[in-house]
């Protein structure tokens, strides 16, 4: 792939300090890159450490150690940061799981999604903020009579769009969604799924697309990557990882997705990971484009396909 | 088999501001001893109503203006919150979605289990009472019980917390036991796990269980029957192997579709237009026709009554009717193999 590169993460580490003994180590030594115009999944148990990578590249958590380059930016160093302030506040928004807390209970619709351009003191092409909180709507797929009625008027898909459309009043080019469709429906996850695809395709939008539902992924993402434990084990493009899993989590976790199909999915046996392949190591390349976490010697070694 | 529960012609409604919503409709099922019954639809269907109704945990602004519900032959419909209080935990028990708000989180988690066991029997001795927590804890796969009687629910992982709610919803041997979206707030493979374990405890002890969830994928794993509600109504209702491989009414179709699972290879998901209906006046007619691709005229005009295809096996759709065009269903068969 010769395609450019958007956001270069290196070494990434974040640490919380739970006591003056006890530090969770969230993210540990992870390294990627999202390039110009793909979805990139990331999927993993809960506590793995996803939305605090995601986090970390929306700067919202200071990694404690390794870089993030966005278009060449280091966003974690603090002048850099705030000469491009703008251009970075800007460009990147983000989608959070959950749209009743991510939305103020307080403010209308039309002005949650002013708000972004308020405060950047931006000046909207549709004249004032209400005609631009009018078009988004419109495009998220909203009907108008919204646009004066608060967040707890609306369903979960209904309030889910409206935080797109927030995130999208600031025609960004790339957007972090952090578990976007894991509280809705399973008719309204396909109605989301389908917005983005056509972000992605129309408009050239690059996603982080964050969630444990992994045949969401597989329909969705051109490249998954796999964590565990704060770590990244696997990353490869889409057809790749589901039809050729490498890493031992990888595969319990492809096996855990539901089939729906009484017989076949009650015959499903369950598997679980042994940490046989797991720790400290570096990402092998072991076919064009799949890495592989490989341990360090001591760890035991993943059998070559 | 006998039937533990029998609900006929149940409607609940609520009175608010906007007017009376018709939360269920003229739903009728029964429950039979050691089965798990799914209830699936779209958050708005009246699933959560339904159970808590039968269970009387609704507010006050609710009430039940038609039907009956039978437990073990008995009508508890009249009955007073003082008679519930008696037969609640011991008759039937819920499991909630989110296990984080439905534990206490400044008390410890033995002890929280214990407060559940000493409710329906005041008389237990303090050994007898921890002695019947570790035995729940082990019944529901908690390793370690002993260690694990002193630690708080921030201690748990969501699966362990989920584990500790249903050992609170065991503590007295249920008949029924109601799991409103149990798997909902967990990972995939922890979701399995719970689901099993739900499997598991319903052959071990013979509880029935009414497992609501909007995921069909779930559904398939735990379920003996399917009931498929939409609008407050229950509209198709059959062994698992049947609806999802035979399923009749449309709005099955639709939730089938939309799963990510059948636009393999596809450029869009499928998605059901529209939005559910506000129960506040609902429409006259099948509900779901002004989303139906396949409505006929009559759709919009006269409720479809419930076709039987097999004894096991009904579904409320216009299209059953021996007059009705023949339409070739979309999903279904072992579309999988």
């Amino acid at each position: 792939m010769n395609k450019e590169v958007l956001v270069d993460v290196k070494h990434l580490s974040h640490q919380f300090h739970l006591t003056k003994k006890a530090v969770i180590r969230a993210v540990d030594d992870v390294s990627f890159q999202i390039y110009q115009g793909e979805i990139l999944g990331l999927v993993g148990e809960s506590g793995s450490g996803k939305s605090t990578a995601a986090r970390c590249l929306m700067n919202i958590y200071h990694p404690s150690a390794g870089e993030i380059r966005y278009r060449g930016i280091n966003i974690c160093n603090k002048k850099e940061f705030k000469a491009n302030k703008k251009m970075l506040q800007t460009r990147r928004q983000m989608i959070f799981q959950d749209s009743s807390s991510s939305l103020n209970q307080r403010m209308k619709v039309a002005e949650i999604i002013g708000e972004p351009m308020k405060i950047h003191h931006m000046i909207s092409k549709r004249g004032n903020y209400r005609e631009e909180a009018r078009f988004q709507m419109k495009y998220v797929g909203l009907d108008e009579s919204f646009l004066d009625r608060y967040p707890s008027e609306l369903s979960g898909g209904q309030r889910q769009r409206i935080a797109i459309a927030r995130a999208l009043s600031m025609e960004p080019e790339f957007l972090v969604a952090d578990e976007p469709v894991a509280s809705l429906d399973v008719s309204i996850q396909a109605q989301v799924i389908n917005l983005f695809r056509h972000l992605q395709e129309e408009h050239g939008f690059t996603f982080l697309f964050i969630a444990h539902d992994l045949a969401m992924v597989e329909y969705l993402c051109d490249r998954v990557g796999v964590m565990y434990h704060g770590k990244l084990v696997e990353l490869a493009p889409t057809g790749e990882l589901f039809a050729n899993p490498r890493h031992g989590y990888t595969k319990t976790l492809l096996s855990a997705i539901p089939i729906p199909d009484p017989v076949r999915e009650r015959a499903r046996k369950l598997s679980v990971y042994d940490e046989s392949d797991f720790g400290d190591g570096e990402m092998e390349e072991v076919s064009p484009g799949h890495f592989v976490l490989v341990p360090h010697e001591g760890g035991n070694k993943i059998e070559k396909a | 088999m006998k039937n533990i529960l029998e609900v006929k012609n149940l409607s609940v409604s609520f009175d608010s501001p906007a007017g009376e919503v018709q939360a269920v409709r003229d739903v009728s099922f029964s429950l039979q001893k050691g089965e798990v019954l799914a209830i699936v639809g779209e958050s708005g269907c009246g699933k959560s109503v339904l159970c808590k109704s039968i269970m009387k945990l609704l507010p006050s602004s609710a009430k039940i203006k038609e039907g009956s519900i039978c437990i073990h032959g008995t009508d508890i419909t009249d009955y007073r919150e003082r008679e519930m209080q008696r037969i609640r935990g011991k008759v039937f028990s819920m499991i909630f979605q989110d296990p984080m708000t439905s534990l206490n989180p400044t008390i410890k988690i033995g002890q929280q289990i214990a407060e559940a066991v000493l409710v329906h029997d005041k008389k237990k001795t303090k050994d007898q009472v921890y002695e019947r927590v570790i035995e729940l804890m082990e019944l529901v796969g908690i390793e370690h019980p002993h260690a694990r009687y002193h630690l708080y629910p921030y201690n748990f992982s969501g699966g362990m917390r989920q584990r500790s709610v249903m050992a609170i919803a065991l503590a007295s041997n249920p008949d029924i036991l109601f799991a409103d979206e149990p798997t909902t707030a967990l990972d995939v493979t922890i979701q399995a796990q719970i689901l099993d374990l739900l499997r598991e405890i319903q052959k071990k002890l013979g509880t029935s269980t009414i497992l609501v969830s909007h995921d069909l994928g779930v559904v398939a794993r735990a379920a003996d029957r399917v009931a498929v509600m939409y609008a407050g109504k229950i509209v198709e209702i059959g062994t698992a192997e049947e609806v999802y491989y035979d399923p009749r009414h449309p709005y099955t179709w639709g939730l089938m579709q939309s799963l990510p699972a059948f636009s393999r290879g596809k450029d869009r998901l499928y998605t059901i237009p529209g939005m559910p209906p506000t129960l506040v006046n609902p429409p006259q007619g099948d509900a779901y026709a002004c989303r139906n691709e396949y409505a006929l005229g009559i759709d919009y005009e006269e409720m479809p009554p419930m076709f039987r295809i097999t004894d096991t096996h009904y579904a409320a759709t216009w299209l059953l009717d021996e007059r009705a065009p023949k339409i070739e269903p979309p999903v279904g068969g072992k579309c999988f193999e």
